[in-house]
Parts: C-alpha cells; sequence; structure tokens
C-alpha cells in the first residue's frame, strides 16, 4: 500500500467533512453557502436515488415478495445499499454477554436516504437533564441556544405536523410545519381510545414535505400519498441529503464529494492541530492523505468514535484527554405491541397510504407524575401509531384451509393496531465501545468493539409501556398479540433502533466531555463534530432533527472562525 | 403465537355483524366446517432429515434494484411442484373473488423461497420438501397413492388433520408443516394483484394534493364502532 498526498493547488480545500449523512450534508451545505471549500470524504458508494430507487415495483416483482433478508434487512427494495447490519470485511466486535447492532449504510447520503422521519424537538428538560432527576450529565447548552436553528432546520428540510402544546414538547413558531396530513381510520380509533386513559394524541413532526418546495437546483415535491418512503424519494417529498442538500452544496461550486474514502485516522500538523486526515480508497486499497484548516467529522456515531480512537496518541485516541471518548453510548429502548380489534374486522377500504408512516403519536405525557416520584423510571417514551390495510400477520389467522382461509384474510386486514415504543436509555458505565485490540477490517484499520446493557430505568420503562398500550388495546376490545415475557425479553437489542448517541459527549468542563457546544474537541481545536456522538443524553425524541439543528449552529460557527483567521 | 379456532371464528362472526356489506358477495361467511378432529389413522413417521441445499449466492448487498432477479437456483422436482400447486388450490382455492393460489403459480414463489440460500428460507426448506415426503407417505398407506393421486374427499381428510387445533404429539410436525406452507401460501397470494383485489386492498396510487383521509363510509363505520365502544371522538 503507497500512501500519496492527492491535494495539490487546484483542489485546495478549507474543511474535509467526513460523512454525507444528515450531520455531513448540513456542514456541506452551510459552509459551502458561507464561501467555504469543502472536501466530503464518504466511506460508502455514490449514490443517486433518481437512477436507482424503484419506488413503485409491486413487492411480488421483489425476490420472496420483498421480505428482509440477511443481504437486505429492511426488504429488497430498501434504500440502504452495499451495507446493514454487517458489512463485508469490515467487522466490529462485542463484549461477552453484550448484544449491540451496528447499522452501516456505505452509500452517499448516509442514513438519511433511510429513515424513520420522526422529527420531534428536544425540549428543555432534555437538555438539562441531571438537573431534573440527577442522572448521567447536562448539555452545556438549553432549548433557547437550539431553538432558533430547529426554525431553520424544519424549514429548510421540510416537516410537516401541528402544534403539541404539552409539557416538555416545544411547539414550532407559526411558519415552521407545513400542514399535517389527515388521520387514518386506525389512527382515530387509537387516540379516542387513549384519550379516554388520559393519555393525549398529537398530529407528529415528519420530516415528509406536504406541500412543494420549490429551489432552483433541488426542487422538491409534495408528498403524492403512495410508494413507501423507505425505499428512497424520487419526487424529494421524503428528506434525504441525496436530493436536497447535498446537490444543493454542490451548485455552490465549493464542494467535492469523493466516495468510497474511508478515512482511517486524523493526520495532526503543528501547533496541537489537525492537519487532515488519511483515507483508504475501499476500492482499490489505496491510502490518500488529504489536508485542509479544519476537519468535520460526521461519519455517524460509532465511526466518529472510531475514527479518533485510531488517531493521535496509541492506546487512547485524539480529544480523548477526558478519558470520556467511547463511553456514555446510548440507544433508544424498543418495544412494539399490537392487537387485534374485532371492531375493525372487515371494515370498509379506503386509501390509507398517507404520508408513509404514522400521521399522529403518542408523545410522553407523565413528567408531573414522575417528578412527584410516582414512576420507578427516569425519562419518557413515546409511541408511534400503526395500523393499515394490507396481508393480515399468521397471528391473526385461524389454522383453516379452504374457503374460510379466504374470508379470514378480508376479515382480517386492517384490523391489527400497532403501538410502538421508543424511549429514552441513561449512560451507563457497562455501555461503550473502544478499539478491539486485536481484529482490523480488511484495510488494516482497528475495529470497534461495543459493550452494552440497559439499566432497570429502561426496564421498567418498557413494562411501563406496555401496561400502557395494553389499556389502550384492552379499551377497544382488543386481542393482545404479545408474547407474555418479561420486559427484558421483549426490548430490542442496543443498536437495534439505530439511534447511538454520545460517545464523544460535549460539555462545558474538559475534563468530563469531549467536545464544547459547538462540537469543537477541547483538545484539537480544528477538529469540529457534529453528529450523534456530541449528544450529552439520548432523549426518547428520534435524533436527527436534532443532529440537523447542532450541524447547522456548529457549521456557522465554523465558518465564522475560518472568515475570522481563527484557523489560519 | 397461532390464536385458537374458537377465538378466531368469534372474531369471523364479529366482523360479518358489523360491516360488509360493501364488499358484496365476497362478504357472507360459510359455516365453519367442523375441523379438529384428531386423524383417524395411523400417522406415519415424519421423514428423517432432509440433505441440506448446494452452496447458493443470495442477491447480495448491492443488487440492481430497478431489475429485480432471483439468482439461486430452483428446488422442486416436477412432482413435488405439481403436489404444491394442488395444495395452493385447496388452501386458499378459487372462488368468485379470486382464482386458486395453485393456478395463479404461487407454487413458484414456495419453489423460489425454500431454495433461497438465507437461513429462515433454509429452515423453512427443511419443514416443507419433509411435510411434502411426509403427506405422500401417509397417503400411500392410507390409500395407496401419492397424495396427488387420492380422491378429493381423501385429500380433503388429509388438511382437514393436518389443521387440528391441538395436534396430538405424532402430528406436530405434520401440523406445523401446514402452518408454514398455509402462511406462505397467503404472503405469496395476497401479494399479487389478484390477491390485492380479493382483500380490497387500495392503495400504490399517486395521489396529488393534501391526504383525502378516511372515505365517508370508513369514518361511518368508525363513528358506530366508537359508539360501541362508548368512546368520544379523539381530539386530533
Amino acid at each position: 500500500m503507497t500512501a500519496t498526498a492527492t491535494n495539490g493547488a487546484d483542489a485546495a480545500v478549507d474543511v474535509i467533512i467526513v460523512g454525507s449523512g444528515a450531520a455531513g450534508g448540513m456542514a456541506a451545505y452551510t459552509l459551502t453557502r458561507a464561501g467555504v471549500r469543502c472536501l466530503i470524504l464518504e466511506a460508502g458508494r455514490d449514490y443517486d436515488p433518481q437512477a436507482e430507487v424503484n419506488m413503485f415495483a409491486p413487492e411480488s416483482d421483489a425476490p420472496l415478495r420483498g421480505t428482509g433478508t440477511s443481504d437486505k434487512p429492511f426488504g429488497y427494495f430498501d434504500a440502504t445499499v452495499d451495507g446493514g447490519w454487517q458489512v463485508e470485511g469490515e467487522p466490529y466486535t462485542m463484549t461477552e454477554g453484550s448484544d449491540f447492532r451496528w447499522w452501516r449504510p456505505r452509500m452517499l447520503g448516509g442514513r438519511t436516504n433511510h429513515w424513520g422521519r420522526h422529527v420531534p424537538r428536544f425540549g428543555a428538560y432534555d437538555f438539562k437533564p441531571f438537573s431534573r432527576d440527577g442522572l448521567g450529565v447536562d448539555w452545556p447548552i438549553g432549548y433557547d441556544d437550539v431553538a432558533p436553528f430547529y426554525d431553520r432546520v424544519e424549514r429548510m428540510i421540510g416537516v410537516n405536523g401541528g402544534p403539541i402544546g404539552l409539557e416538555n414538547h416545544p411547539d414550532s413558531p407559526a411558519g415552521c410545519l407545513m400542514p399535517p396530513p389527515k388521520p387514518r381510520v386506525p389512527e382515530l380509533l387509537i387516540a379516542a381510545a387513549a384519550e379516554s386513559l388520559g393519555i393525549p394524541v398529537r398530529a407528529a413532526h415528519t420530516a415528509v414535505l406536504t406541500r412543494d418546495m420549490p429551489d432552483k437546483v433541488a426542487p422538491r415535491s409534495a408528498c403524492f400519498n403512495a410508494t413507501p418512503c423507505t425505499r428512497g424519494c424520487t419526487i424529494g417529498a421524503m428528506f434525504q441529503t441525496t436530493t436536497s442538500l447535498l446537490p444543493m452544496a454542490k451548485a455552490t461550486g465549493k464542494l467535492r464529494v469523493v466516495t468510497d474514502a474511508m478515512v482511517s485516522r486524523v493526520v495532526m500538523g503543528a501547533r496541537g492541530r489537525a492537519a487532515g486526515v488519511e483515507y483508504v480508497d475501499r476500492k482499490t486499497g489505496q491510502r490518500h492523505t488529504v489536508t485542509a484548516r479544519a476537519v468535520v467529522l460526521a461519519a455517524g456515531t460509532g465511526e466518529t468514535t472510531r475514527l479518533l480512537l485510531n488517531s493521535g496518541e496509541a492506546g487512547r485516541g485524539l480529544a480523548n484527554s477526558s478519558g470520556e471518548l467511547g463511553r456514555n453510548l446510548t440507544d433508544s429502548t424498543g418495544a412494539s405491541f399490537r392487537a387485534f380489534i374485532p371492531g375493525l374486522a372487515g371494515r370498509p377500504r379506503y386509501n390509507e397510504d398517507g404520508i408513509g408512516g404514522q400521521h399522529i403519536y403518542i408523545p410522553f405525557w407523565l413528567y408531573e407524575q414522575q417528578k412527584r416520584g410516582e414512576l420507578d423510571f427516569a425519562r419518557g417514551y413515546h409511541f408511534e401509531i400503526g395500523g393499515r390495510f394490507g396481508i393480515p400477520s399468521d397471528a391473526v389467522l385461524p389454522r383453516v384451509w379452504g374457503k374460510d382461509l379466504k374470508q379470514a384474510v378480508r376479515n382480517a386486514s386492517g384490523a391489527t393496531i400497532n403501538l410502538t415504543l421508543r424511549g429514552e436509555m441513561i449512560p451507563n458505565k457497562d455501555t461503550f465501545c473502544e478499539i478491539d485490540p486485536t481484529v482490523k477490517d480488511r484495510f488494516g484499520i482497528p475495529v470497534l468493539r461495543f459493550a452494552f446493557r440497559w439499566s432497570r430505568h429502561e426496564v421498567n420503562q418498557v413494562a411501563h409501556g406496555r401496561r400502557a398500550a395494553h389499556s389502550v388495546f384492552r379499551r377497544l376490545n382488543g386481542t393482545i398479540l404479545d408474547p407474555d415475557l418479561p420486559p427484558e425479553k421483549i426490548m430490542t437489542a442496543g443498536g437495534e433502533i439505530i439511534h447511538e448517541l454520545g460517545t464523544a459527549r460535549m460539555g462545558a468542563d474538559p475534563r468530563s466531555s469531549v467536545v464544547d457546544g459547538y462540537g469543537r474537541t477541547w483538545d484539537v481545536d480544528n477538529v469540529v463534530l457534529m453528529d450523534g456522538a456530541t449528544f450529552a443524553s439520548g432523549p426518547h425524541k428520534n435524533p436527527t432533527l436534532t443532529i440537523l439543528a447542532l450541524a447547522l449552529r456548529a457549521s456557522e460557527r465554523l465558518a465564522t472562525r475560518l472568515s475570522s483567521g481563527a484557523l489560519a | 403465537m397461532t390464536f385458537s379456532r374458537r377465538t378466531t371464528l368469534q372474531w369471523l362472526a364479529t366482523a360479518t355483524a358489523l360491516s360488509l356489506a360493501h364488499r358484496g358477495a365476497a362478504a357472507t361467511i360459510a359455516e365453519p366446517k367442523a375441523f379438529g378432529a384428531p386423524p383417524p389413522f395411523k400417522v406415519v413417521d415424519w421423514p428423517a432429515g432432509v440433505a441440506p441445499m448446494a452452496p447458493a449466492a443470495g442477491y447480495g448487498r448491492d443488487p440492481d434494484l430497478t431489475a429485480p432477479k432471483v439468482p439461486w437456483p430452483l428446488t422442486l422436482t416436477k412432482a413435488q411442484r405439481a403436489t404444491v400447486d394442488m395444495l395452493g388450490d385447496m388452501i386458499l382455492p378459487a372462488d368468485a373473488a379470486s382464482p386458486g393460489a395453485g393456478t395463479l403459480g404461487v407454487g413458484a414463489f414456495i419453489d423460489e423461497w425454500i431454495s433461497a440460500p438465507y437461513a429462515q428460507q433454509q429452515a423453512d426448506r427443511a419443514t416443507i420438501l419433509a411435510g411434502l415426503a411426509w403427506i405422500d407417505a401417509q397417503a400411500r398407506v392410507l390409500h395407496g397413492g401419492d397424495f396427488a393421486t387420492g380422491t378429493p374427499a381423501q385429500r380433503a381428510a388429509l388438511l382437514d388433520a393436518l389443521t387440528v387445533e391441538a395436534p396430538g404429539a405424532d402430528m406436530v410436525r405434520p401440523v406445523a408443516f401446514m402452518d408454514r406452507l398455509r402462511n406462505l401460501f397467503v404472503l405469496g397470494f395476497y401479494s399479487l394483484p389478484e390477491g390485492k383485489a380479493d382483500m380490497g386492498y387500495i392503495g400504490d396510487q399517486p395521489t396529488e394534493g393534501p391526504y383525502p383521509g378516511p372515505s365517508s363510509d370508513a369514518r361511518a363505520h368508525l363513528s358506530a364502532l366508537l359508539t360501541t365502544l362508548k368512546l368520544p371522538a379523539g381530539k386530533v
């Protein structure tokens, strides 16, 4: 393997951005518009949704009717290509007794090509969790610091939704949100039952356009209420960086993108600053070094952390004087509950596709009870609401054959409803990632080893969620389909919700945090982290909106520093 | 989890009472047959293990999504496929709403499924191939020929035995085979246009403008259901 320096004068860049997902896309968009020359290094392959997404094919066109396999875990037509729970030749390991899943798309646009699109804002409590319950740490910033960036990001990426008006669920100012879609029948039914039990239901905030979003470079159309969002969206209704921020950044002429570029380490230069990064061309195996005035790490929580741990001082890593790098890893809790509702059997048919995912959801509603000490867990959870027409699951079909089976399918289609829990995990000392001392990937880069454990808070939270969900189902005379197992057995594995966060957390004190409130590492002032690694806690509210808002905020700060000559 | 026959038949009854008028002829539910009796015959042994499939490649992590292809070779012999097709036409038979699953070619999907080099499919392959061998062996003991050569009544009696609610020890594996085959036929059949039409599925149609929401029929049905449940409408 030979090392070559690739940037000559014609390719001079101010900032290297590692990763092209939510954080990297936002960094590229913001910095190039400020006149900063950027180079994105993306580990995955080039990807063009216009050419590659098969939006309209029925599942019956796909092998196995589109059913997920180890090659395509979320189904044949799912947008994620060339990666997933496993990446060929790029393993990760786990400590004994840990079960951790690490979702790694290897494609331009990263995880934004396939994501949940549920974009609630964090609230004031979420930024100051330690002050509220004495667990974990506070963020060095508060809701008021982030709110203006939430406003701008919602308008920038296109979010539909409505007012929430509940404690710790901030509303968006007028003009930020597009109108939400009307709820479907199963959603309205759940809403009626939930509200009768004191459980609130609100329009979800979803990163899908319900109005056109004109743009000279990357015009995006309102959702046409069909096709699964997770396949990707050629009309741009669903936010993904490959149909929005990346083409817009490229149009400035200030952005160069190199794909198949697996960054292996940050290369240090003079005065304690980073000189650039070294990357491996995943196709040829050749190593390259590129230099710039600043380095933005937006590779995703795990890869950003791995990259820092593999840089700097052997055995300690770069930007790790606090010793916190790799620690404080969290994922969201996950559990799914479902019931067959006899009253929905054989219900009148209509087009229930809507904007893809849920139209309404159940936000966490028990902050007051929690404050009074009435709950046996800290922090919150929410329910995402499901239930549509389609092929009924095995669980609701009787063991019959012949015309009775056909009739049973007709009756059961659309009669199962779901409540899917997503909850906050509190960092614990047994959950972290570190460099595996012996295993390397096919490029010779040491791999991550994960340790993972849920605490009683998460287990009790899921048990509470199950009781709440079942109370809603019972109010609807539902037949609960969930197995009767202890909560530990119904929780998703660590990483499975793909919300891993926290391994290079931000803080006010360099002794207990890796980066400051703008993502700048305390130890190396021209290395800025912009992905979920910087989160000081992992609220139950899905993280992507906050990743985008913090990346926008950090990128503007970096642009100011660059133009002021601070990083000359 | 699989629900008892009693529970699921109650669901059918409830569903009929509530609303199916809009679905016309397909809405009527026949009196259920008396399934569930233990087999009135001596059960033959479950066949010895099925030989593992020759190694085959899957479609990989980065297939061309605009031109889907099944890259692996198929498994079933002509005779096995004929039996599967026959079972398909029994499990999901032709009626006024849609053709039989065997006639519609869902047997090809079953073959594709059990031939795929993934863990779940390989587990199903062992179940289905053993089950096809078992059903022929049982038919030979009962009426001197393979399953496909039996009379309709003889074949129906076997399917009845394979759908009992609580199988005896010797029928556990044969019934599990039929459970799996039935569920695969449901997936394979109802994902086709004919199956979707049978379910009355409406969707996959781009609709410009705001999502229109439930139809007036659907809203009226919900309203009646909320009244039955003594629930006020939600505020959302």
